[in-house]
């Protein structure tokens, strides 16, 4: 693990000089007088982090294969480099693409597509987007990997884990129109996701599930609001769930009722969230929740939320916040009397439980207008059964794990 | 004089530039726009919303080239440094959601920009501010 580590560090390390002269922070959002119609610039995040705890691997979410644990430093879970065209066809017609490397299902970390589609905005107060785009399932999810955007190192795995897609293939419509002094945004989107989730003991594709949702913002001065529903009806279910299921069905029709619980393919998840963000001047605080329902017995469903406030002295801006996901265990049991099949009954059931809080104390600091250097400490306190967010738990793990990170975030 | 007045009256001619140095938002006069209000302007350079009254599409200028009275303009306007203001357009541009402001390299450009486009609009000191703009709206320090 090490060694893997330097030899990323040193890849990602030879592009530092290539970054530093495409840097020029002060302009950099802003369109110049030439070239305007075609931009392109990118983001990146260089971290290490290590977990205290041996026993289970922690991750940013449920899109990597593998986590850091035992004390090591590792690059792994936070680093990333994305890279954005823009190109304004007309006025009210511009194309985006964006490719992103960063450490994904197959412990690659060859870039991808992350968007690429057509906006048209016939006026100020319509936006219709069509292609890959992202999925905008709670507040500031669709810009989640990049680290420069945000206060802290990473979005908080607690609330924001459960998303194990960043885009969809589909299209989204959106409306501004101003209401009571502020701005109400609606929102609509609809298409496929096209991804493949690393679990266990397989990879579980999910490449195909339809997903529509339904998004309102609400922006008055420093308040943002966000209400927002979503769903994902999955296109393919998990291997070995499959499996067991049909040795249930074989064991009796008593467990008829068990192996339908193991049944994801065709059920649908219910994602709904709710958010506040207060931004005025150096203070910044956010408070969400979300409440995330299965359809499959199989995968418990779930509440999260978190509190995050920052306040900024000059350049730093130290934050602190608080987060937590705690599912519901499904009460499904097997009606049989085979110990070995309840035995793995049960074990299944128990891998999508989730019982946890974090504490997080850090600091940001602007060190140019396009580079923030962080430092972040993640006091993870969960129950010994919360195994859902974290990967290959032993079962000597106790729920609990120290994290502490440092990334350099640019933007170019 | 007493040495009290002096200083006074030193300290004045001192800070006199300073505090001339107005700064306002400028749009072209074919806008149909009189008045903005800080809200709007805030709207319209955070790329929320930038449908103006008279039915024009707004289209805001950045100072890329002069970051002295670029950051004067967003802590007067919103409170934040252009870190700050670097960091809200990252997630804008990197979601793909809206255009930041068009940059012109210094107010010259600024103000040419304004006065070919009926929407645009642009900050500059208001000694800057000549015939071919309308002042819609003046910042507070």
């Amino acid at each position: 693990m090490p060694g893997k580590f330097i030899m990323h560090s040193q890849r990602w390390m030879t592009l530092l000089p290539l970054l530093a002269a495409l840097c020029g922070g002060s302009a950099w959002a802003a369109e110049h007088d030439e070239g305007a119609a075609f931009t392109v610039r990118g983001f990146g995040t260089l971290g290490v982090a290590r977990s205290s705890s041996d026993q289970a691997e922690f991750a940013r979410d449920f899109s990597q294969p593998s986590g850091i644990k035992g004390g090591q430093w590792s690059g792994r879970i936070d680093s990333v480099l994305g890279v954005q065209a823009n190109w304004r066809a007309t006025p009210e017609l511009e194309l985006v693409g964006q490719l992103v490397s960063r450490y994904r299902y197959d412990e690659s970390r060859v870039p991808r597509v992350e968007w690429a589609f057509a906006k048209w905005e016939p006026d100020a107060r319509v936006a219709l987007r069509a292609g890959r785009i992202g999925a905008d399932f709670m507040m500031l999810a669709d810009a989640r990997l990049v680290g420069y955007s945000s206060l802290t190192v990473r979005p908080t795995p607690d609330f924001f884990g459960p998303l194990f897609f960043s885009h969809f293939d589909g299209a989204d419509a959106s409306l501004t129109w101003p209401l009571g002094g502020g701005l109400l945004r609606g929102k609509l989107f609809a298409g496929a996701i096209s991804e493949k989730t690393p679990l266990a003991v397989e990879l579980w594709d999910t490449s195909g599930s339809s997903t529509r949702g339904l998004v309102f913002d609400y922006l008055d001065g420093p308040w943002q609001w966000r209400a927002s529903t979503a769903t994902v009806k999955f296109s393919h279910g998990i291997e070995f769930a499959r499996q067991l299921a049909i040795r249930l069905r074989d064991a009796g029709a008593a467990a008829d009722a068990a192996a339908d619980a193991l049944t994801v393919a065709g059920t649908t998840t219910r994602y709904h969230s709710l958010g506040v963000v207060y931004d005025a001047g150096p203070l910044q605080v956010q408070a969400m929740l979300n409440a995330i329902r299965h359809e499959a017995g199989y995968l418990h469903n779930s509440r999260a939320g978190y509190l995050l406030a920052g306040y900024r002295l000059g350049a730093v801006t130290p934050y602190v916040g608080v987060s937590w996901w705690k599912s519901k265990p499904k009460p499904y049991s097997t009606g049989l009397t085979d110990p070995v099949l309840n035995g793995e009954y049960d074990f299944i059931m128990a891998t999508s439980i989730a019982d946890q809080t974090t504490y997080t104390l850090g600091a940001r600091w602007d060190v140019l207008s396009n580079v923030a250097l962080k430092l972040q400490w993640d006091a993870v306190r969960g129950s010994a059964a919360s195994r859902l967010p974290v990967l290959r738990s032993q079962p000597g793990w106790n729920g609990r794990t120290d994290v502490v990170s440092a990334t350099v975030d640019f933007i170019f | 004089m007493t040495l009290r007045n002096l200083f006074l009256f030193l300290s004045l001619m001192l800070l006199a530039p300073l505090a001339a140095a107005e700064l306002v938002v400028v749009a072209n006069p074919r806008s149909g726009i009189e008045r903005l209000t800080q809200e709007e302007v805030a709207n319209i350079y955070l790329g929320r919303y930038r449908l103006l009254a008279s039915g024009l599409t707004a289209e805001p200028v950045d100072l890329a080239g002069d970051i002295v009275l670029k950051g004067r303009f967003y802590r007067a306007l919103v409170g934040k440094n252009l870190a700050e203001i670097n960091a809200y357009w990252a997630r804008l541009v990197f979601s793909g959601r809206t255009r930041p402001p068009h940059a012109s390299e210094n107010v010259e450009a600024a103000l040419q920009y304004v006065a070919a486009r009926p929407g645009a609009l642009a900050y500059v000191d208001r000694a800057r501010a000549d015939r071919r703009v309308r002042i819609v709206f003046e910042l507070s320090e």
